[in-house]
């Protein structure tokens, strides 16, 4: 056996990206803007940016149209992307309690500082088709615009908090009702862009492979363990979506650099399973941590969801020790979503040394059941090493 | 930090901005600039300090354009979220001009207090249109 050349392929691969092209374009519709996608696919345009771990909705929407909205590619186009950018420094940690926030909601308290906000949400919408959306026009958009001009006029206040607002979860601390607990990992945290993960990990490394995995696949983890693969029973602490302030150390002062603001989505996940732990002088509820670029609100009750099991699982509780989505190693290989599709899609390429091996094996395999079929007595009297 | 200078300039439109800086530099006799380095796109790593046990992570990149200048020898340091070179370069400026005396600073403190006061307006009717959401519950 040896290796299996293959000429002319290059035009081929030519002709094949002129065809995809071709696929996009050929029914003459107009090519879609940059800035519709941006605008227009809030959540396509989140989740490319969330997988891709690259905040950047200009490149995160040419992302989306490069790949015909295929979500995985497009956060992969986004990571390539990333690697050939240079990291200038890092931010200031930010603090979910600095959203200005646009929504804000808790399934655990119904009156909470500040009040809920449901914000931007079609969660208590009828799942139906708009049908109306097949023939939008521009005098519907601006309809649309009057009616959100017309909405603050009515409720304009001048509220100096504009979005701020205290944590459901330092009310929770205050009232004792979950640990004070305080990461011991020091102040730089793991980065698992400069160092592979190896189990168990830090917290820190946790977060950051569950910030940027598959959302599909974190739902999937999560919905298992709830379902009944696990014991989590979750409660929503708090859900708040706004935009975060991000700061960078001044390089020649040393002082604060505001940059700008980043869309994020940001939860806290109460579990009851833990406050049965064993090892507590004093039953608490336990905390699971979420947070997002943009608008992705199941993805960050899921990495909540997911960082709670795991911390109970960690923390060798009663709970949290059965099912796939406790087993910290095979969460993290296995939820991201472009280490995953990358692997999946391999097996479209050549594998004829492979497979030609294969077939070897399988013929040996049908010319061993034959001959025991023709002659069952001489064929048991042989050792394996004979027939091989 | 967000109701620093930097915090209003950064959140407040480009080409507002660009033009305060072009205007306060007019102001300064013989400006001379030189760009030590970019504008260039780059990205910060983002630093998340969560809620739960105060753990510090890298919740992803952020793309950035930062500019590095020194104006008639005070440095400069810009940097904006996004693709934006001249919005980098234009906080550099002011960054540099911030550190020069000389009449364009009460210039300057004039026009970042109207664009705080432009930010604010902004941020209020955001906040009233979410506000417009909120719910009250009863218990029966």
């Amino acid at each position: 056996m040896g290796y299996i050349a293959a000429r002319g392929g290059t035009q081929a691969i030519l002709n094949a990206e002129l065809l995809v092209e071709y696929m996009r374009l050929h029914a003459a519709s107009d090519p879609i803007g940059i800035d519709q996608i941006r605008d227009q696919m809030r959540a396509a345009v989140g989740r490319a940016m969330n997988e891709g771990a690259l905040y950047a909705p200009n490149l995160a929407a040419l992302a989306l149209k490069q790949s015909e909205g295929d979500s995985i590619d497009a956060s992969f186009l986004l990571r390539a992307y990333r690697s050939t950018l240079q990291r200038v420094m890092p931010t200031i940690p930010a603090r979910g309690v600095d959203i200005r926030c646009q929504r804000r909601i808790s399934a655990s308290f119904k009156d909470i500082p500040g009040g809920q906000m449901l914000g931007p949400s079609t969660d208590y919408q009828i799942r139906m088709l708009n049908t109306l959306l097949m023939h939008e026009s521009t005098a519907d958009v601006q309809r649309i615009l009057a009616e959100y001009d017309a909405l603050i006029a009515q409720h304009a206040d001048t509220d100096e908090r504009a979005g701020y607002f205290p944590k459901v979860v330092d009310y929770m601390r205050a009232e004792q009702m979950v640990p004070f607990v305080r990461d011991d990992e020091g102040a730089e945290p793991f980065d698992i862009t400069r160092t592979a993960l190896t189990f168990p990990c830090p917290r820190s490394a946790r977060l950051q492979s569950l910030a940027q995995a598959d959302t599909g696949c974190l739902l999937t983890y999560a919905y298992s363990s709830v379902r009944g693969y696990g014991d989590a029973h979750p409660t929503l602490a708090e859900l708040r979506f706004g935009a975060l302030a991000i700061a960078v150390t001044h390089p020649l002062t040393g002082e604060p650099v505001c940059i700008g603001e980043i869309v994020v989505t940001e939860c806290e996940i109460v579990s009851k399973a833990h406050s049965v732990a064993h090892n507590q002088e004093r039953p608490y509820f336990q905390l699971g941590y979420g947070f997002t670029f943009g608008h992705s609100e199941v993805k960050a009750m899921s990495m909540g969801i997911l960082d709670s099991v795991l911390s109970q699982a960690k923390r060798n509780g009663l709970s949290g020790e059965s099912g796939p989505a406790a087993n910290e190693e095979f969460v993290l290989l296995h939820s991201d979503g472009i280490e995953a599709s990358g692997f999946t899609a391999h097996y479209k390429l050549p594998h004829y040394v492979t497979f030609e091996a294969d077939l070897k094996v399988l013929e040996r395999a049908v010319d061993h059941v034959e001959s025991d079929a023709l002659n069952p007595h001489a064929a048991h009297a042989t050792t394996a090493k004979e027939r091989l | 930090m967000r109701d620093s200078v930097t915090g209003i300039l950064s959140r407040s439109p480009s080409t507002t901005v660009c033009a305060l800086a072009a205007q306060a530099l007019s102001m300064v006799s013989d400006p001379s600039v030189v760009v030590l380095s970019g504008p260039k796109v780059a990205m910060v790593q983002l630093r998340i300090q969560e809620s739960v046990a105060d753990t510090v992570f890298n919740g992803g990149e952020v793309l950035v354009t930062e500019t590095r200048l020194e104006l008639n020898g005070v440095f400069g340091f810009g940097m904006v979220i996004g693709d934006q070179p001249e919005y980098a370069t234009a906080l550099a400026v002011l960054d540099a001009l911030g550190r020069i005396d000389g009449p364009h600073r009460a210039y300057m403190t004039d026009a970042v207090a109207d664009l705080a006061r432009a930010l604010t307006t902004k941020h209020q009717r955001e906040f009233a249109a979410s506000n417009s959401t909120k719910v009250a519950f009863d218990t029966f």
